[in-house]
């Protein structure tokens, strides 16, 4: 497909003109952390992150969101139709979590087409919206998205995939849409030969920096053999279930739904959760399926790695390392993984 | 575009206390809209999160049979806030209602075959609509057979009903308390083993198992070991079900998620399922 180049120089003239029509989001600062943030112009973008703390997620399926309103005339749904969002410098592991969520939150892997199971606050904004995306030229020490399907300049998710070429960003239509908006806006240039050649290499480069990955084929089925076996006690052991792992998670989606009120008027509130807490399966009769850290710290890691890839054909993970970078205690899953293997033909 | 969040508001009809303790509660719900109560159909099994707006939402299986048309029916243990402020409520108090959600037990199976009905405690809600609709088509079934269990004769829900069953000829109900107490001349002893003593032929039967998760987990192996083959036990499982629709992760066991895929599951279904009890 087309190229094109826009100078870094006209970035803001870029912003400006994807704002017509689009809601801009971007990294930027959030209490001093990194995330997803609307914009307005390019000087409030953070371009140093390789991964931002918080994933793209909360764009679409944000931390807390009104389902609807209530008072005494009755239940009023929160508005779900939006103007239209357009994401700029989303790397490739967070656009890929996009598909992998839009699976569950879009439709309902038993019955795909009926209505009655697809999320229409998710939806409307994810549907509508346009994704640029920012190939990784320096992966960090934690990513691994090359262990499950992806890859520093993976384009799954994109609409349109962008390489930082250092004075000049690599526009490349990845999706109809993509090709759409590439016609529309006028800031750039068609790119020459040289950019492609470079992008070309720095996108080998960038292959060449990842950490090659373990063997990963049967992995499901491991786990699933392995559900009943003291591993996941080890495994737990240091676990202080703090969810930090979910909340930066580009792809863990449980959440709670909790009423906020006074007297007759209120709102119920969808806020993330996590399958760490000891709450999130304690029924009211004192009753806890899950009331052990091992057989939560197995839930999280069966759902992304055996329940997830029965249900779609891919792990609910995207490699981007955050929950290695933000654990307390320094569990890292990709050491879990590798642990899983051996298990199963050593000691089982 | 359709929308599974926003519960249908619902009236309170009638409210009638199950035990001494008054710690369950039986409600009936009439829809206040009329086209909301024309498009809501349900099969015995399915469930539906009934809401106190400012408090919460909880999962109730749903009581009622569909062949009664009048009402929907939920039956309120008292253990958490919901089920606080759903006790509170009076006749004419409007909730709010989501659903029907989950599947339901094989009914269409069902006909002409012999059913086994085995329950406990308060979780005989869905069994009733599962019953009452089976005895307002009777002749499309052969045998009915039915085994409810309870810790004492106070824990029974539906006891004016169950008079009348008992004495019902098409029906073989029996009932059974944990511990002999004085003037009950029922059965005593825990489900399974009475399950053991007075379950029908395997032959031509399909079974049901709805109750506390140890009475579920200790009743399918005697159904098992009666010759009962897998494809012909069901159960119906709990969680702490949130959304309802499969996306809010609470009740995500293996690859299944009860409140899509169940909660009504085969035991053959199960035995692919960790962590079901």
């Amino acid at each position: 497909m087309k190229m094109v180049r826009l100078d870094k120089q006209k970035f803001n003239d870029f912003i400006r003109e994807l704002s017509v029509e689009y809601s801009v989001y971007a990294p930027g600062k959030v209490s001093g952390k990194t995330g997803f943030i609307p914009v307005e112009s390019g000087d409030e973008i953070d371009f140093t992150s390789t991964v931002t703390d918080m994933s793209a997620k909360s764009i679409f399926f944000p931390h807390s969101e009104v389902l609807f309103e209530y008072d005494e005339d009755g239940i009023r749904a929160a508005q779900t139709s939006h103007r239209p969002i357009a994401v700029w410098g989303m790397r490739s592991c967070d656009a890929r979590s996009l598909v992998m969520l839009d699976r569950v939150f879009g439709s309902a892997v038993q019955m795909p087409e009926d209505e009655k199971f697809q999320d229409p606050y998710w939806k409307e904004k994810y549907n509508t919206s346009l994704i640029f995306g920012c190939a990784c030229n320096e992966p960090l020490s934690t990513c691994f998205c090359n262990w499950f399907g992806g890859g520093p300049y993976n384009n799954d998710g994109m609409d349109v995939s962008v390489v930082d070429a250092g004075d000049v960003y690599l526009m490349e239509p990845v999706s109809e849409k993509g090709t759409d908006i590439i016609g529309k806006l006028s800031c750039y240039k068609d790119a020459a030969e040289e950019d492609k050649a470079l992008a070309a290499k720095l996108a080998s480069d960038a292959d060449s920096m990842m950490i090659a990955p373990p063997d990963t084929d049967g992995l499901g089925e491991r786990l699933t053999a392995l559900f009943d076996e003291a591993v996941w006690e080890e495994i737990s052991a240091k676990c202080v279930n703090c969810g930090a792992c979910t909340f930066s998670c580009p792809t863990c989606h449980c959440f709670d739904m909790q009423d906020e009120g006074k007297g007759s008027r209120g709102k119920r509130v969808r806020i993330w959760d996590s399958c760490m807490f000891p709450i999130f399966t304690m029924e009211a009769s004192g009753h806890n399926p899950r009331a052990l850290s091992s057989a939560r710290v197995r839930q999280r890691v069966m759902h992304k790695y055996s329940y997830y890839p029965e249900n779609y054909g891919e792990t609910l993970c995207t490699g981007c390392g955050r929950c290695v970078m933000v654990c307390p205690v320094n569990l890292d899953i990709r050491e879990v993984l590798k642990r899983i293997n051996v298990y199963n033909e050593q000691e089982k | 575009m359709a929308n599974s969040y926003i519960p249908l508001q619902m009236k309170v009809q009638r409210i009638e206390a199950e035990d001494p303790d008054r710690t369950l509660r039986t409600y009936d719900l009439t829809f206040v809209n009329e086209s909301e109560k024309e498009a809501f159909k349900y099969l015995p099994g399915q469930f539906c999160e009934i809401s106190i707006l400012g408090k919460g939402e909880s999962p109730f299986g749903i009581a009622s049979s569909p062949t009664e048309p009048d009402y929907l029916r939920f039956t309120v243990n008292r253990t958490g806030s919901v089920t606080s402020d759903i006790h509170y409520l009076r006749n004419g108090d409007i909730v709010g209602m989501r659903g029907p959600l989950g599947n339901w037990y094989p009914v269409d199976d069902m006909k002409g075959m012999n059913v086994l009905i085995v329950g406990g405690g308060f979780a005989f809600t869905t069994l009733r609509s599962l019953l009452i609709y089976l005895l307002d088509s009777r002749d499309d079934y052969k045998d009915i057979t039915v085994i409810y269990g309870a810790r004492n004769p106070d824990l029974f829900i539906y006891k004016d009903e169950i008079a009348i069953w008992k004495q019902r000829d098409d029906i073989q109900f029996h009932l059974t308390i944990d511990k002999p107490v004085d003037g009950w001349n029922e059965k005593t002893g825990f489900v399974p083993t009475v399950t053991q003593e007075v379950a029908p032929s395997p032959e031509d039967t399909l079974a049901i198992v709805c109750g506390p998760p140890v009475m579920i987990k200790y009743t399918l192996p005697v159904l098992t070991e009666l010759g009962f083959p897998d494809e012909r036990i069901f159960t119906s499982l709990e969680r702490r079900m949130k959304c309802g629709i499969g996306k809010c992760g609470r009740c995500n066991i293996g690859s299944k998620y009860i409140c899509i895929d169940g909660p009504v599951f085969s035991m053959a279904e199960l035995k692919n399922i960790p962590e079901a009890f």
